[in-house]
């Protein structure tokens, strides 16, 4: 499973995106602000779960933000922390 | 016209204006180093000052408490000016633009143009510095965006004269005179001494530890004494406070977690860094009792995540929080 696709389970399981399948999120698309409808405290959610799932500690909301622009961009975040 | 100013994103907006500042005039002191030696970390839960008719729940010290104890502790000059009338103020703050100087101003965040929409709401204790201005377009360095931003004279005026609770009525500050020797070893022992004061001896229930523990037996009761719904509002206005806006718990406490371990290093305490392990593994505990809060908040809590989960994780902070100041009074 790559780094998008876990991360997609994630926002519809975790964040309880009812009216989405994994399959139906693109890589490229706004996380916020979009049609996901998601919002800051769902982002908190984001973080815990990828500091849980991935074990790479997000202790800044900012640079949390910076990542989260889209799946793509987070995923890139994941995999540059896994690196270092 | 404009400054050769060096923009830097930071994690909070007084103290990476003071770190920003200070870079500037040559003395290149970290954001987290700035918080701790200007005794950032704090907590007070203040149920009878309301933003948006919620109750005010801060993470950190006073407004300009942060940037105040910095310059005072490192020997520095700062002009500090509130003003009446709004057109005086951008007069003034053209004026030092004008020879050469960068201006810090505190706003409210709502009137910021480039503040996203989702973040826009009337929040009068934000930071930042002016550092051009190119007709009406002022040049921003805002500590919290990751590059400089521009604001209309217009825009600028409004947020500096933003109305509501803590309004900024125009308040600028700048440095007259910033020594290139400093005692930062000193600033630093003397950052933390007040914040275990602070935490430890600040008498009343809802400040510091004793304010933790506070909020921690009022969580609890939020659903029967205040109803599902509003019990909701106030969980999602602590976690606001907590994660976004700069007041943040969790984000304070990684900070002064990151400030310790670079005391470790300017104090030559090793024993600094266990602690700041422990303060970063309570700053994660604060963020699972976001974590929760926000689920309930979303109507996707499982079990545990509950009202009673949240008072708990507090009661641990305020112990793990206890034993971090203890510790420190000890070592220093």
């Amino acid at each position: 499973m790559t780094i998008q696709q876990r991360l997609k389970e994630i926002l519809v399981v975790e964040l309880n995106l009812e009216d989405f399948t994994p399959e139906q999120i693109d890589d490229d698309e706004a996380l916020f602000g979009g049609r996901l409808g998601l919002d800051s405290i769902d982002a908190l959610e984001i973080v815990y779960q990828v500091e849980q799932t991935f074990r790479i500690p997000m202790k800044e909301m900012n640079e949390a933000r910076a990542a989260f622009q889209s799946i793509n961009t987070l995923a890139a975040f994941i995999e540059a922390r896994l690196r270092s | 016209m404009k400054i050769d100013f060096t923009h830097r994103q930071s994690a909070h907006c007084e103290s990476g204006v003071c770190s920003n500042l200070l870079h500037h005039y040559g003395l290149d002191i970290s954001e987290a180093m700035a918080f701790g030696m200007g005794s950032g970390m704090f907590f007070g839960y203040l149920p009878f000052i309301r933003i948006n008719s919620l109750p005010l729940t801060t993470y950190r010290c006073e407004m300009g408490g942060i940037f105040k104890r910095v310059t005072k502790r490192l020997g520095c000059q700062v002009h500090w000016q509130k003003f009446r009338n709004p057109d005086k103020a951008m007069a003034a703050l053209d004026e030092q633009l004008e020879q050469g100087t960068p201006v810090a101003c505190r706003t409210g965040g709502y009137w910021l143009p480039y503040f996203p929409p989702a973040f826009r709401f009337h929040f009068n204790m934000h930071n930042l510095v002016v550092y051009g201005r190119e007709g009406d377009e002022y040049i921003i360095s805002d500590p919290v965006f990751p590059g400089p931003e521009s604001c209309s004279r217009r825009d600028l005026l409004k947020a500096r004269f933003a109305l509501g609770a803590m309004a900024p009525k125009g308040a600028m500050y700048y440095m007259k005179k910033v020594p290139q020797q400093v005692d930062m070893a000193a600033a630093a022992r003397a950052g933390i001494r007040e914040v275990c004061r602070r935490m430890l001896n600040t008498p009343g229930p809802v400040i510091g530890i004793r304010g933790i523990r506070f909020l921690a037996g009022q969580v609890k009761k939020w659903p029967k004494k205040l109803g599902e719904k509003r019990a909701l509002l106030y969980v999602g206005q602590l976690i606001r406070m907590q994660e976004e806006l700069g007041t943040g718990g969790a984000g304070f406490r990684f900070m002064f977690a990151a400030f310790l371990q670079e005391a470790a290093s300017l104090l030559e305490t090793p024993h600094l860094l266990d602690v700041s392990k422990t303060m970063t593994d309570v700053g994660d505990r604060w963020r699972k009792f976001a974590v929760i809060g926000g689920r309930l908040c979303k109507g996707r809590a499982s079990a545990g995540d509950n009202y009673e989960t949240m008072s708990t994780i507090l009661q641990e902070c305020a112990d793990g929080e206890f034993a971090v100041y203890r510790e420190l009074l000890k070592i220093l």
